[in-house]
């Protein structure tokens, strides 16, 4: 007897009458489970019959109410007053309701509680999830917006009257020199702000790095 | 019929070790009706995976539980070995299977020791837990620990065994299979054994396939299902692989399913250490599973099918990773199985499912 495994999404309104044919057909029950999503929570319901494990996904929203299979499956009301207990969702008609009381629980639905450093890290994940996806379409897309924006720049001021050009051009230097000042300025409040060694010590690594830079520079010569 | 009286039942009781509450209505001396009730130990282990890379919760994901710590490691590896799209070496799976029927061998001798214990053989329950230490030298002598023996890892195993350290395995098991065996004897024709368990709390076939019950408390009742039928990694290999089976459904057919499966679990370790193919005992694994990917697992641990579920989202966190343990999937067994028995029949009926709460509550 071989083994293989499936995920398929289910309609929650399907829910109970595919429980139902399920039952019918001779499946064995495995399990329900709750993960956490962006919009809500998703039910995952397994059912496994001569080696074939079938895990029906149910997509439900933060209110949802779900209709209890345990009226078909007595096995299930362990899971069911689980997923109410640990991520809040609302499970009608469980055969043994314990209301809330399965697990003896410090928080209400510990399992849909993120904290800072998860919340920051998954969206450090998206962001560098979509940088690689900015670029992998960049480079299949060849040409790139960002130098043909600078480019039309150089085109505008070619076309301009040559005085007139360099006032920009002087402009735009004064403009980036003044927010560099302004940057400096800004950071060397904070390191005054600090703590004198840990100043010390920042002031140090930013003089490093900025003679790595050079050298680099340089060394690229 | 007299008076029914709630009577409460754990979660400390000298019966049990587990923290396992049971509200027992009986009228006489007769249980009329049973509500199980969990919750007092729960950890959050699953939890913990979010805050844990997917190689570290392997250690987290062995302290579920003391007994199935072998079977939770492996089970977890293979899910996200799965969810990884990762090929595990073949060495790596018959090292794997050869530690994990270790586990079940020391598993069911700790069960048989303490159902001993419960119906009053206490030197039986001794000799029991003897044989077991020698199964416990074997892991320390392998892997360096007795009970969580960190030995699994995401793309194959830590250590391996080397052909000297195989045979002495060998060799105690047949040292073991020879004591054993005498013991054996005593427990299956013993009549004071035979008068604590044979008719009692008894499920049959159609009840215990309506129950979803699992492993070898559905065995005894002739439900036809084992994981390690499906022949996946090295179970594939052995050369016939089926189940132990009785159709009794009493605590006596479920006492005689676990004394037999000790004996086939000596003979596919013996089966695998003769077959055991040369090679690494990994691979390395890189990057973290997709955003959104998901993968489910089934194993069959000494309590029966564990279920595993992993799910990713694009760093070396998972977003969630459950188990469903065989005792949550066999507390609706267990509550009709108690139904119309003596109160004196509770402690049997219970151990002989073995039930684990530490494993049901993560």
């Amino acid at each position: 007897m071989g083994f293989r495994q499936d995920f398929e999404p289910l309609a929650l309104s399907e829910l109970h009458g595919f429980a139902e044919s399920r039952r019918a057909e001779g499946w064995r029950y495995v399990q329900t489970l709750a993960v956490l999503t962006e919009e809500g929570v998703d039910l995952v319901y397994s059912f496994m019959k001569d080696g074939h494990l079938a895990n029906s996904v149910v997509s439900i929203g933060r209110d949802a109410v779900v209709p209890s299979i345990s009226d078909l499956f007595l096995a299930a009301f362990v899971f069911e007053n689980e997923i109410h207990d640990l991520f809040g969702v609302t499970v009608e008609g469980i055969a043994i309701d314990f209301e809330g009381s399965f697990y003896q629980l410090a928080n209400e639905a510990p399992m849909t509680i993120l904290s800072p450093e998860q919340a920051a890290a998954r969206e450090k994940a998206r962001k560098v999830a979509a940088a690689k996806a900015a670029k992998a379409a960049k480079e299949a897309g060849g040409a790139s917006d960002a130098p043909a924006a600078e480019g039309g720049l150089e085109a505008k001021l070619a076309a301009m009257d040559p005085e007139k050009a360099a006032k920009v051009r002087a402009a735009m230097e004064a403009k980036a020199k003044k927010e560099a000042a302004a940057k400096d300025a800004e950071l060397e409040e904070r390191l005054k702000a600090m703590d004198p060694e840990k100043a010390a010590k920042v002031r140090a690594a930013m003089e490093a790095k900025a003679k790595r830079a050079v050298s680099a520079e340089e060394g690229g010569e | 019929m007299g008076k029914a009286t709630v009577i409460p039942f754990g979660p400390q009781h000298p019966v049990l070790p587990e923290p396992l509450h049971l509200d027992l209505v009986v009228e006489d001396e007769t249980v009329v009706d049973c509500m199980p009730q969990i919750g007092f130990v729960h950890r959050g282990l699953e939890k913990l995976v979010e805050t844990r890379d997917y190689n570290q919760f392997i250690y987290i994901a062995e302290r579920i539980c003391g007994i199935c710590a072998m079977g939770h490691s492996l089970g977890y590896a293979e899910t996200v070995e799965e969810l990884m799209g990762v090929e595990v070496p073949k060495r790596a799976e018959y090292l794997r299977v050869i530690w994990h029927e270790l586990s079940r061998i020391h598993s069911h001798l700790l069960w048989l020791g303490l159902a001993a214990d419960a119906f009053g053989f206490e030197s039986m329950f001794m000799h029991c837990w003897r044989l077991r230490e020698r199964i416990l030298d074997i892991f320390e002598k392998t892997t360096g620990g007795r009970v969580i023996l960190s030995v699994v890892k995401v793309g194959g195993v830590a250590r391996d065994i080397d052909a000297g350290q195989m045979s002495e395995i060998l060799a105690t098991l047949e040292g073991i299979k020879s004591d054993y065996g005498a013991l054996m004897r005593t427990l299956l024709t013993d009549s004071s054994i035979k008068n604590r368990t044979v008719g009692v709390g008894a499920i049959g076939y159609d009840d215990a396939v309506a129950l979803s019950m699992v492993g070898p408390f559905a065995r005894a009742s002739a439900v036809n299902y084992d994981v390690r039928s499906f022949g996946r990694g090295a179970y594939g290999d052995l050369a016939d692989f089926q189940p132990i089976l009785d159709n009794q459904g009493d605590c006596y057919a479920r006492v005689k399913v676990r004394c037999l499966e000790v004996l086939q679990s000596i003979d596919i370790i013996a089966e695998l250490a003769a077959k055991m193919p040369a090679g690494d005992i990994a691979v390395p694994v890189k990057g973290s599973p997709a955003d959104g990917a998901q993968a489910s697992n089934v194993l069959e641990q000494p309590r029966g099918e564990c279920y595993y579920y992993a799910r990713g989202n694009g760093t070396k966190h998972l977003d969630r990773m459950r188990m469903r343990t065989p005792t949550s999937q066999n507390l609706a067994g267990m509550a009709t199985a108690l139904k119309g028995c003596d109160l004196a029949d509770v402690n049997m009926i219970i151990l002989t499912i073995d039930p684990c709460i530490s494993c049901t509550e993560r």
